[in-house]
């Protein structure tokens, strides 16, 4: 699993659009990249707070990547790893349980067998492109000698209908007054800006690297799920049912999204936490869910200090 | 209280890019997560208590085919669908927290989404943990039924200091058909402004048997009260002639002998009231100026 982390596109990442010394930066932005004055997306106060912290706005840097999404109709490679008996043989260690029918052979549309998978293969492609959409935006960044991106923006979106999506970074470069480059010349990124980054600074945390992992786990009904998702009046028990298969499918997309991240935070901790889910209910029971989880990895570089409980007021007004 | 001196904010970033400029070594730790804000984790730290990982839970219960047909008075196969998807996730959020020996989740995300068959209830939130002192319920019986609050950190650390503890959330859900009238009432009221009293009468029902589920909820989890109550109410999108309500909040317990008053200061804010010139006025068809606070 590549993650934003990681730095640096992919081998397979789109080929350079300038070229030469700025790599992949397109004309544009190697231009502006060049220009005396600083840019910034931060807003006013965000601004005073990063000047008080003495870090000094570089530059807005960004990064986008355009991806499609294949097709995984019945017949596509990529189906590989569907089978009653075995777990998804394609991606070893992948998420996978399969549902046997209590019934026996009832007809040729009952669906004997299920099962839940998790969809590595549209896992890779997602952090593909938010892999190499953030790589670039770093790449601006570390054009500049800036040590690090504070107030990052990211956004997922579709484009206009082609099945294809784009992933967009956005942030404000900025250097350390009178401090040392980090480590391997990678700038430190971070979500947060303004009061929240010096909140989190005088409390001793210091930001990594936003990080973000996404798990998709498709649900094939198997003939109990069919009639509980389904309210099939002749199968379906008369009461309420756990729908035991989905509910797994729903807890096991929300801890393979944690277990990503886990493995990118090296024993850093996460802070901010945002986690989002994507639910496509299909036909006959089939769903397909994707969990997003996007955080600010923060590193501890001094003990927590002590902070006195706030006072409670009332205001009066 | 005392007063802890400003840092110097400079120096602490300094401090900070410094510990960057080196690669970390490894670690096998496992580092900590949670959805809460840079506020809430230093309040909640100045309370004595920390973050440990985001837990999550959810329960998919199916709705018995033809529920939503037209019929009269209570949805009661609903409303069970409803209270078993609430209790799977919360015993779910439970074992998560369990696993990482957390003694109580809070600002758990609440999102409950009926579909005509199936309910199906997501619950995310923080795993927390007393740092030094002891949790004020035991930490065995902490460890062994961590509570569930959806109360934010800032709410959580005023009810510690007012001497509460948040032990479980507390949920109902009831689900009522529109009741309807004879042809021959219909057509004797059209031209009446009249109380419906079938239906003043089975909304008011169905919204008690929500908020008595619930409290019934906060009783079995060994609360003494619920606090922060939700209430929400409408129609099916799916059977406009069935209305749903549902109830929730935290149930706490005084854990202290008695309530400790907190005793808020009172803040008076002196900003000005800023006069804001309206273009238009220089023509003469709008006001000649409004007072904003």
């Amino acid at each position: 699993m590549t993650g934003p982390d990681t730095g640096g596109p992919p081998p397979d990442a789109a080929p350079g659009l300038a070229g030469g010394p700025h790599g992949d930066l397109p004309e544009a932005a190697v231009r502006r990249l060049e220009s005396s004055a600083f840019s910034s997306g931060l807003t006013v106060p965000d601004f005073a707070a990063c000047l008080d912290l003495g870090l000094e706005p570089v530059a807005l840097v960004q990064g986008f990547c355009v991806m499609q999404w294949g097709w995984y109709g019945s017949g596509s490679g990529y189906m590989r790893g569907m089978s009653p008996f075995a777990a998804a043989s394609q991606n070893a260690g992948a998420y996978s349980e399969t549902y046997q029918c209590p019934h026996g052979f009832v007809g040729a549309d009952h669906r004997m067998w299920g099962q839940n998978l998790e969809q590595s293969w549209v896992e890779a492609a997602w952090a593909q492109g938010y892999g190499s959409s953030y790589g670039r935006m770093v790449e601006e960044a570390e054009q500049h000698g800036a040590h690090g991106i504070i107030g990052v923006v990211d956004r997922v979106s579709n484009v206009a209908d082609t099945g294809t999506t784009e992933f967009h970074f956005l942030g404000t470069a900025v250097t350390v007054k009178g401090g040392p480059p980090p480590a391997g010349g990678v700038p430190w990124s971070t979500f947060l800006a303004g009061q929240r980054l010096t909140k989190s600074i005088e409390a001793g945390f210091m930001p990594v690297a936003v990080v973000a992992s996404m798990a998709s786990v498709r649900v094939w009904a198997y003939c109990m799920t069919e009639y509980l998702m389904e309210g099939n009046y002749n199968w379906a028990p008369p009461r309420p049912v756990p729908v035991d298969q989905v509910s797994r499918a729903h807890m096991a997309v929300r801890q393979l999204a944690r277990k990503h991240v886990r493995q990118m935070l090296a024993g850093d901790e996460l802070h901010g936490a945002m986690i989002d889910i994507a639910h496509r209910e299909l036909s006959q029971g089939d769903e397909v869910i994707d969990c997003t989880l996007r955080g600010n990895r923060m590193r501890r570089f001094k003990d927590y200090d002590e902070v006195a409980l706030p006072r409670p007021t009332v205001r009066l007004a | 209280m005392s007063a802890i001196p400003a840092p110097d904010l400079r120096a602490e970033m300094l401090r900070g890019a410094q510990s960057m400029a080196a690669a970390a070594p490894p670690s096998h730790e496992r580092g900590i997560t949670s959805d809460l804000s840079v506020d809430e984790a230093l309040l909640i730290h100045a309370a004595g208590w920390e973050p440990l990982d985001l837990v999550c839970g959810v329960g998919v219960v199916s709705v018995p085919a033809g529920v939503w047909n037209w019929g009269r008075g209570m949805i009661d196969s609903a409303s069970d669908s409803h209270d078993a998807s609430v209790d799977i996730a919360a015993q779910q959020l439970r074992a998560e927290c369990g696993k990482v020996k957390g003694h109580g989740v809070v600002g758990v995300r609440v999102e409950v989404s009926v579909h005509p068959h199936h309910v199906d209830v997501e619950l995310v939130g923080t795993a927390v943990r007393p740092i030094h002192r002891k949790d004020p319920r035991g930490d065995d019986a902490a460890l062994a039924m961590p509570f569930v609050s959806d109360l934010s950190a800032r709410d959580f650390t005023l009810l510690l200091r007012a001497g509460w503890m948040p032990v479980g959330l507390a949920f109902g859900a009831s689900f009522v058909y529109a009741p309807r009238r004879t042809a021959g009432t219909a057509m004797r009221q059209s031209t009446q402004n009249v109380e419906l009293t079938n239906y003043t009468q089975a909304m008011y029902a169905a919204r008690e048997s929500a908020m008595e589920k619930m409290q019934r909820s906060a009783l079995n989890v060994g609360g003494e009260g619920v606090v922060e109550v939700k209430v929400t109410e409408g129609p099916m999108r799916f059977a406009r002639h069935a209305i749903g309500f549902t109830a929730w909040g935290t149930a706490v317990k005084l854990v202290a002998e008695e309530h400790q008053f907190v005793r808020p200061d009172m803040v008076l804010p002196l900003d000005d009231a800023v006069v804001q010139f309206e273009a238009e006025s220089l023509r003469g068809t709008g006001s000649k100026g409004r007072r904003h606070r």
